[in-house]
């Protein structure tokens, strides 16, 4: 009779299992925080809008100016959804009869607004507020990305708290003078040396606060 | 080693690889698919913000219209000067008190004629914006105008006719639109429409100088 004997490769179970082990836990922690990151599951977020528009060809080809549209980015804290009027002041006479612009014409017709769909959205106790920051030298593209060459508009950045906190804390790389708040293709870091960005921190008298208050309520 | 442990083993190594593959992707490439909130905190919380939807209003809007004729506080509606342009249904030759015209203003005029006039009117003025040069190749399409595009070109601010205008009849086309341009009133506000109509004034002047002003610029 035959007596059950380990075969020879069970010597490798032991550290095979200890190398397992190790090797668990890391990949563990690096799904979760690559894969559950904000930058993951929040960035990019390019849901598909009722009417194709394009900004690439309006802010990008036709080099209109964010607040063309966007008219009350420098006053409000939100910058507003333009009223379907602001289409119509070009497209009543340009491609009014572009089947992409069926919806703006109903709504121009009806006064029902066009069911745009939300792509920067916050925590609804998150307070944002566009005029404190475009007018102290935080341009457009340092949050919404080179939106002029965005054919659908997508969410550049994770828009997550800690991101925000990066440059609350040192603003200084993200800072361009108000006059090319709009101007997306401006890199603060190539255009201005560290001392001019610095300059305008005094000049904007910024001082961002990273009290709890300053965003939530 | 039994060939199928070998073959569990190599299978969990690759299964493992599949996570970190398509968060990489979902991370290079933007799609319809995300937010993902795995942890939802109040970020969906039974209130309405600026510029939301609200079922319970029949036009399906959270922020109400004012109550038609309602004037807002500091929109005083008895300075046809100011509002209009007008002084006894002439147009305005003069500035109105409210607006000191200094280089601060001309400044702000041009900032705002860059956004709002320069798309059609072109940064000098002459008509010839990027939405007119776009608007013109679309008429010029050879199968006729492209999806009934009927396109006539923006005035040529330096035209006569329009450099002789006074400053009120300029403001009032800015507010109330005049042939094909719509008006601006909501868009810009009246303060900013002024800064505007000073601007065109230095603009015209810009392009059209008597010789002797030329010589007084020039040290």
């Amino acid at each position: 009779m035959s007596r059950f004997l380990f075969p020879k490769w069970s010597n490798l179970l032991l550290p095979g299992l200890i190398l397992a082990g190790a090797v668990a836990p890391l990949y563990a922690v690096f799904v979760v925080a690559y894969g559950f990151s904000p930058k993951t599951m929040e960035a990019g977020y390019q849901p598909e809008q009722p009417v194709p528009f394009s900004h690439a060809l309006h802010a990008g080809q036709l080099g209109m100016d964010c607040r063309y549209c966007h008219n009350t980015v420098e006053k409000t804290s939100h910058a507003a959804v333009p009223p379907t009027q602001t289409c119509m002041n070009c497209h009543t006479q340009i491609r009014p009869e572009s089947p992409k612009l069926v919806e703006v014409q109903e709504s121009y017709k009806t006064g029902e607004p066009i069911d745009w769909i939300r792509v920067h959205k916050l925590g609804d106790y998150s307070y944002f507020n566009h005029a404190a920051h475009v007018n102290r030298g935080i341009g457009c593209a340092s949050c919404h990305g080179r939106v002029d060459q965005m054919e659908v508009v997508y969410r550049w950045a994770p828009l997550s708290m800690g991101w925000c906190l990066n440059c609350h804390r040192d603003p200084e790389p993200n800072l361009r003078p108000v006059s090319q708040i709009t101007n997306m293709a401006y890199e603060p870091e190539l255009e201005l040396s560290d001392d001019e960005r610095l300059a305008l921190i005094d000049k904007y008298d910024i001082h961002p606060s990273e009290n709890c208050s300053a965003c939530h309520r | 080693m039994p060939r199928v442990i070998v073959f569990t083993i190599l299978l969990l190594g690759l299964l493992a690889l599949i996570p970190p593959a398509i968060f990489a992707r979902m991370r290079s490439t933007p799609g319809p698919g995300r937010p993902i909130h795995i942890v939802q905190d109040m970020d969906y919380q039974p209130k309405f913000k600026t510029q939301t939807a609200n079922p319970l209003f029949a036009d399906g809007r959270a922020m109400r219209q004012p109550v038609p004729g309602a004037v807002a506080r500091g929109e005083v509606m008895d300075d046809p000067h100011y509002l209009e342009g007008a002084i006894d249904g002439q147009w305005a030759t003069e500035f109105p008190s409210q607006v000191e015209v200094n280089m601060a203003l001309l400044d702000r005029g041009r900032e705002r004629f860059n956004i709002y006039c320069s798309v059609c009117h072109g940064v000098a003025g002459y008509g010839d914006g990027m939405v007119n040069l776009r608007a013109m190749a679309l008429m010029a399409n050879a199968d006729g105008p492209v999806d009934g595009t009927a396109w006539v070109q923006p005035k040529n601010l330096h035209l006569p006719e329009v450099a002789a205008q006074p400053v009120g009849q300029i403001f009032h086309s800015i507010t109330n639109g005049i042939r094909n341009m719509a008006g601006y009133q909501a868009q810009i506000a009246t303060a900013d429409r002024w800064a505007i109509v000073a601007y065109v004034k230095a603009l015209q002047l810009s392009q059209n100088a008597p010789a002797g002003l030329r010589a007084e610029a020039t040290p």
